[in-house]
């Protein structure tokens, strides 16, 4: 069984599990008493435990299973919820995450035993548990499914004893008796496996596993090769030897998971030899055939155990060895909906009965077929391949909940740390936007709402002196405008106070006073934006190191984003970053400079416009027009783009009007020619341009190159 | 015979693509050459190093492309109907084009024909030479591609 095509399945699964896990321990804190929850707090750590066992991944079982035992005790009502414990409880979360990223990247779980961790569970659960205590962690993982098996095992007590009606060869009574001799325990057990694991000869190699630690199994009921071959229902009897006492080896088997019970107990040697005279004599001649394999025991299950390990084994002890180095093992995926897989099918078979009617009609076309027919087949050809780019891009879109979702508990974390009461409201968590760009994003919002959290809002004290509700507020809102996508994170805190903005700018020589005086508010916010420069007074653990709002504002306009900020002292700032939806195809217009062509985002052009000479006005040197009211800048794009100004002076310009949030920029080119979809190409990173004017390049219909410019770096 | 001196050299030979530039020969390790392609049209990109002509479509990729010349520091030449673009892969690198004024042969040159470059202090070029190979009477400069295509040499 080779577990690492499962390794997908079980990060995929492990992730939602975490996530889950998380937003229901945020559910557990403000309501201790939810049943719901903490049901579904159980099954979810219940599921990890399960898969990294199945995995082979020991210590985030031995941690998931530590954890687990704390909610069954929060189950059962016999601990309370505490704040405290909701910390371990985070905490705990935070090393299975660490784990799922190792086994991410080397597919081994590291070397972490996270033992200071484990200690603070069980601590808890000392602590909660009072004098139960004792008996919950002796018996840790047995502790609920015996409860279960209990009242069952009492009714049936001896059918479930199946180990009894296993038949002894000589050889294994003479094992056994070496043993007793040895002042070894003997242990007659059952396992029974639960009837809804899928994996049962898996579960039963681990549990033979597990007890060949403790000692030796002297016979098991399937053999050993019938179990391997899964040739057995879902129970299955052995005879153990070993000095360990019965709890450990309840313990041993139940640490597996998905094992129903395990009803054993131990076997005077006296018993097994009485049996032995009354049985023995069917018993060679019935089974002569079938236990041919079982008659070197004692060589024979270590034996077997080694041949069953190259198969399992791989996902416990192999894996380890396979390291991969460096790179993640496992890909980045997307889920895609079924449905959206059967229209990009639908188009595919579109897009080929369409190519098949223009070779028929190129190969038959000769003669003089009508072109209106041929024109036909083109349109339908465009009205396909556009389709086929929607559906694709559609594939490629994920909500951003998928990073949204870790906020809240981080906002707890940070109300928490800093001391401050305050409240996280999302909306608009199901906005798409290309995968690349959500995954890019996360850590810039993450930046601006600890931001919010640490400078934004005021301390607890301070909100009350000014009348303003105790808790503070950070709002997170997304939604789609247009071709963007706009995602404002919000706060109902003191706001942006200009003037200490200004004199720290002062202070640190960013600016000179003189240019502080003269400068808009806006723009001294937007010093802000520069690297190094952080308002807070205290330098604190979240942030005030100046390397947040830089570092949020590049990696925004790397994605060919922009931030931008709005603030009211006394009530907030809202910090708005705009996305484009995708990357990759956009409809830009296509205009023509000099004699060189270019591509104009479409998203960014507010308007063309025919202007003549005369409204060209001037402002501090600056060619501007005035159009209905708004004064807007000229760019002459030959003179940006190093061209010469084309030698016959026209007296209408066409200028095109570009726009950034509320910001215009006239571009002045020479022609247009239209509106066109184009497929974003890099320029790689060899070309060095150096006003950054350029953001890529296209390839045109006619095989030509053309250059897109960026309207934003020239506003 | 023949073959067997061909089998024993195969280890240390390396394979050169011979480029001429004026009356010089340059050698570029075959490993690295993707492509040869005929002159295109070449779109401009403004602002950018002025060794760099601009950027051509190759197949679908926009490949930047640099005048090995002006990279150099020679005077350019008029095009003729002998200048190529070789397209050139490093590993991992994206692909870049440099403009040679024409491409003669590629010839194999066992380790013991390779001269280490002189290193003279005069020679500016030197830098981006890595050996010079001996090919019957000619010589052969064998570019250090890493140096040619990198951005080192900003004035």
């Amino acid at each position: 069984m080779d577990v690492n095509q499962y390794l997908e399945i079980f990060l995929d699964e492990t992730n939602e599990h975490l996530q889950s896990l998380s937003d229901q321990l945020m559910i557990l804190e403000k309501e201790p008493e939810n049943a719901d929850t903490i049901n579904e707090i159980f099954r979810a750590a219940h599921s990890l435990k399960g898969m990294a066992g199945t995995m082979g991944y020991k210590r985030m079982q031995a941690l998931t299973h530590d954890m687990e035992n704390v909610f069954s005790e929060i189950r059962n009502g016999k601990m309370k919820v505490t704040s405290q414990l909701v910390d371990v409880l985070f905490q705990t979360l935070d090393a299975l995450e660490e784990y799922k990223n190792t086994i991410q990247e080397t597919q081994d779980e590291g070397t972490n035993d996270n033992a200071a961790i484990i200690q603070a569970l069980q601590k808890c659960l000392d602590e909660g548990t009072g004098a139960a205590s004792a008996a919950a962690t002796s018996t840790p993982a047995g502790g609920d499914a015996k409860k279960e098996a209990g009242s069952a095992a009492d009714e049936g007590a001896d059918d479930d004893r199946k180990w009894k009606s296993i038949k002894l060869q000589e050889h294994e009574i003479n094992a056994l008796k070496e043993a007793e001799e040895k002042k070894m325990n003997i242990y007659g057990c059952t396992v029974y496996i639960q009837e809804s694991c899928i994996l049962k000869a898996a579960r039963a190699f681990l549990v033979f596993k597990a007890l060949e630690e403790l000692g030796e199994i002297i016979i098991s009921d399937p053999s050993t090769q019938d179990i391997e071959d899964e040739k057995f229902d879902f129970d299955f009897s052995l005879y153990l030897v070993t000095q360990e006492s019965y709890d450990k080896v309840e313990e041993a088997v139940m640490s597996v998971s998905e094992i129903e019970k395990v009803i054993g107990e131990a076997i005077p040697i006296e018993t097994i030899l009485d049996g032995e005279v009354e049985e023995s004599k069917p018993a060679e001649t019935e089974e002569a055939a079938p236990a041919a394999q079982d008659i070197k025991p004692e060589a024979n299950v270590p034996a077997s155990a080694a041949q069953t390990a190259p198969a399992p084994a791989q996902g416990g002890a192999g894996a380890p060895a396979k390291k991969a180095a460096g790179k993640p093992v496992v890909n980045r995926t997307v889920r895609v909906d079924i449905e959206k897989l059967d229209v990009l099918m639908n188009l595919v078979s579109e897009l080929i009965i369409a190519k098949n009617s223009l070779v028929s009609y190129s190969s038959a076309g000769q003669a003089g077929t009508n072109n209106s027919n041929f024109n036909e087949q083109i349109e339908y050809l465009e009205s396909v391949t556009t389709n086929l780019h929607e559906s694709v891009m559609k594939v490629r879109m994920v909500p951003i909940e998928s990073i949204t979702t870790k906020f809240p508990r981080m906002i707890r974390d940070l109300s928490k740390k800093l001391n401050k009461k305050m409240e996280l409201y999302m909306t608009g968590e199901d906005t798409e936007l290309d995968r690349t760009v959500v995954d890019e994003i996360g850590d810039p919002l993450m930046h601006m709402l600890r931001n919010s959290a640490d400078h934004g809002l005021e301390s607890t004290e301070d909100r009350i002196a000014k009348g303003k509700n105790p808790v503070g507020s950070i709002y997170l809102d997304a939604y789609q405008d247009g071709n963007n996508v706009v995602i404002e994170v919000k706060d109902d805190g003191n706001g942006i106070d200009v003037e200490a903005v200004k004199r720290k700018a002062i202070e640190r020589g960013t600016i000179t006073a003189e240019q502080g005086e003269n400068m808009s508010s806006k723009e001294i916010i937007d010093l802000l934006f520069l690297p190094s420069f952080s308002t807070a007074k205290v330098v604190s653990d979240v942030s005030g190191r100046g390397v947040g709002l830089d570092v949020v504002k590049s990696k925004i306009e790397a994605l060919g984003g922009d931030v931008s900020v709005k603030t009211k002292l006394g009530e907030g700032s809202t910090f708005s970053i705009r996305l484009p939806l995708t990357l990759a195809i956009i409809q830009a217009l296509m205009v023509i400079v000099g004699e060189e062509k270019y591509a104009i985002s479409l998203g960014s052009i507010d308007t063309i416009e025919d202007i003549s000479e005369s409204e060209i006005k001037y402002v501090e040197a600056k060619e501007v027009i005035n159009l209905r009211g708004n004064v807007i800048p000229l760019v002459r794009l030959h003179e940006v783009l190093g061209l010469e100004a084309s030698a016959d002076k026209k007296d209408r310009m066409i200028v095109v009007i570009v726009k950034k949030g509320d910001q215009y920029a006239g571009l002045v080119v020479d022609e247009l020619i239209g509106q066109q979809e184009i497929v974003i190409k890099s320029l790689g990173k060899y070309i060095n341009c150096t006003s950054r004017m350029i953001s890529g390049a296209t390839i045109l219909g006619d095989g030509e190159v053309a250059l897109i410019i960026d309207a934003n770096c020239l506003i | 015979m023949d073959e067997i001196s061909v089998m024993n050299n195969e280890f240390d030979t390396t394979q050169y693509i011979v480029i001429n530039i004026g009356d010089e020969q340059y050698g570029i390790d075959i490993k690295y050459v993707d492509n040869i392609v005929r002159m295109q049209k070449i779109t401009r990109v403004p602002n950018c190093q002025e060794y760099f002509k601009g950027v051509i479509n190759l197949r679908g990729e926009v490949v930047p492309v640099m005048s090995f010349r002006m990279k150099v520091g020679l005077p350019e030449t008029d095009l003729t109907n002998k200048t190529r673009i070789i397209i050139i892969k490093l590993e991992q690198n994206a692909p870049v084009g440099i403009i040679v004024d024409a491409v003669r042969e590629v010839v194999t040159l066992s380790e013991n024909n390779v001269d280490p470059a002189a290193r003279n202090s005069t020679n500016t070029d030197a830098s981006y030479i890595n050996g010079i190979g001996k090919c019957g009477d000619t010589l052969i400069s064998l570019l250090d591609l890493n140096v040619v295509i990198s951005e080192k040499d900003k004035e």
